[in-house]
């Protein structure tokens, strides 16, 4: 039971960073590596903002800083004409430093004693931990991804589709295709650090390392929602990021409490498991090819 | 309308590979004018086009469209003003945003607000009572994603676009040429009606001869990065295909061999 809701909890929380990397990856067509520098980023300064006993103004500076992380991403990208992928690895690089530097030179942050907004809804209603925390992660998944299809449905928003989908004809259309990058990173980074922040809160600490693989998170969270509704509309899409999280949480969860899995192999199952979600459409494809080809040389 | 002063543009320079796209080319054309442009490959004209629309700087020389210098305007800025339509008809419209999706974009020159809903119900109307007008079956399928279509009708979608908010310039990339020769000659059909509706100054490159001829009140041939021959009126009225390659033949000093325009009589 306990796990049961410890992944549900973790799966809505991450699923906001899902959302994120839908943004970049789905709509953008990039694989943004910024994300693991911001979600760190988010984590630190929701962390350092909690403890100073501000948890809902350091949601709202880590999204600040998410964002301004992924404005970055973006102009390396567009102004300085930097690779898409090696434009984030860049950030990612220097938010290492920045997130310690936020953190004041430590490597660990513990909020424990602090007035988390978990516990303050908590208090507030006086309800049961689990059922608190599980509310409040349910709520800000579904606030964020109800907002990002609101803001897809917008001028804006179908301007930032079309050019993942074809920049010339965007220019074309007298739209500004490198704001409508740097926008969209923006509003990617931001989610992304949200979710760190909440994480920070959740878990009770701050750690400079939790950033690590979380692209790979994210990417399988994206790529396991679309395995049960398939790519549909825009809508469907975000929706089933916060789908795929939650499940990946349980794969996660179930393949930890198995002996098999030492607690270290989080990150080679993970990395697995998106690079099997990849691969099945080619290897599909080329078992149907070959079963083509079977069948044609039976029957000459 | 549009002038063109002295546009010089060589690409790779100092290199062997220098090549002199634009060569000192000058060109006017009034408000109204359907100029027609023809030339074998390499002549320059896309690279005309290209300037125009700002995919990169001239090395020398001055644009003024409609009384402004836009010589060193961004792309996206120019486009507010200039309408293009691609040889490629999977250029001009984005594969996966539907129909109406890739107008409501096009609608972007005429308002921006970006918070706005992109698709609201009186712009439905509007794109639905203009599509039809083609008669190509395309306004019951506003919801349809243009990546679905065939490659005419993303040409007539795209023309559309270029033109639902009325450009001061709408240039023709050869926007045909890819299409079978049923619907190239419904499209070119459509374009003309378009453009003499909203009385649209027109340039469009074309390797078809007859169709230059026959289109348009001004047919210019490039060559080597400039104009070579600027016919209209009574002059361009007696043309005919053969005079024409013979005058270019003249001009040239040597056989017109390119076989892509002599087999396109």
């Amino acid at each position: 039971m306990s796990l049961l809701i410890g992944s549900l909890q973790l799966g809505f929380l991450y699923g906001i960073m899902a959302l994120g990397i839908y943004i970049t990856f789905r709509i953008l067509n990039i694989p943004d590596l910024t994300t693991e520098g911001s979600f760190t980023l988010g984590l630190a300064v929701s962390g350092m903002m909690t403890i100073s006993g501000h948890p809902w103004l350091g949601i709202l500076m880590a999204a600040l800083a998410g964002a301004a992380a992924g404005a970055v991403t973006g102009l390396l990208q567009t102004k300085l004409g930097i690779h898409a992928v090696l434009a984030g690895i860049l950030t990612m690089s220097g938010l290492y430093t920045v997130n310690l530097m936020i953190l004041g030179s430590r490597s660990n942050l513990s909020l424990i004693g602090s007035d988390t907004l978990f516990k303050q809804i908590q208090d507030l209603f006086s309800v049961d931990k689990d059922a608190a925390y599980l509310i409040i992660a349910v709520l800000a998944a579904v606030l964020f991804a109800a907002g990002l299809i609101a803001f897809f449905r917008t001028h804006l928003g179908l301007c930032i589709r079309a050019t993942g989908d074809n920049e010339d004809m965007v220019s074309a259309s007298s739209i500004d295709v490198h704001a409508m990058k740097i926008i969209a990173l923006a509003v990617s980074n931001a989610c992304v650090a949200v979710s760190g922040g909440l994480i920070a809160q959740y878990q009770g600490f701050a750690d400079i390392s939790s950033g690590t693989g979380m692209l790979v998170v994210g990417l399988a969270s994206v790529i396991i929602g679309e395995v049960f509704t398939g790519k549909r509309s825009l809508a469907v899409g975000l929706c089933s990021s916060v789908l795929g999280s939650i499940v990946y949480r349980f794969i996660i969860a179930l393949a930890m409490k198995s002996p098999i899995f030492p607690a270290y192999a989080l990150k080679l199952v993970s990395a697995v498991i998106v690079a099997a979600a990849l691969a099945i459409p080619v290897i599909r494809y080329q078992y149907s090819m070959r079963k083509k080809k079977k069948e044609a040389g039976t029957h000459a | 309308m549009l002038d063109i002063i002295r546009a010089k543009k060589v690409f790779l320079p100092g290199t062997p590979n220098e090549h002199t796209a634009l060569d000192g080319l000058d060109f006017h054309m009034e408000k109204g004018d359907f100029v027609t442009i023809v030339g074998s490959n390499g002549a320059g004209k896309s690279t005309l086009f290209n300037a125009i629309c700002g995919n990169f700087w001239l090395d020398e020389g001055k644009i003024m469209l409609d009384g402004t210098d836009i010589t060193y305007l961004p792309e996206h800025k120019r486009a507010r003003a200039v309408g293009r339509v691609f040889q490629d008809p999977m250029r001009g419209t984005a594969p996966n945003l539907t129909i109406e999706e890739n107008l409501a974009l096009a609608y972007t020159r005429r308002e921006r607000k970006p918070f706005r809903r992109a698709v609201r119900r009186q712009e439905q109307e509007l794109f639905r009572e203009q599509l039809s007008r083609y008669h190509m079956d395309l306004e019951n399928r506003m919801k349809t994603k243009v990546g679905l279509l065939s490659g005419g009708q993303r040409q007539v979608v795209t023309l559309l676009m270029c033109t639902l908010v009325i450009p001061k310039l709408l240039l023709l990339d050869e926007h045909t040429a890819a299409l079978d020769p049923a619907t190239a000659e419904r499209i070119m059909e459509i374009t003309k009606e378009v453009v003499k509706e909203n009385g649209l100054t027109t340039l469009m490159i074309t390797h078809n001869l007859s169709s230059a001829l026959n289109t348009g009140n001004r047919t210019i041939m490039m060559d080597s990065g400039s104009i070579i021959l600027d016919i209209r009126g009574e002059e361009r009225d007696r043309m005919t295909i053969d005079s024409m390659l013979e005058l270019y033949a003249e001009k040239k000093k040597k056989e017109f061999d390119n076989d892509r325009i002599l087999l396109s009589q």
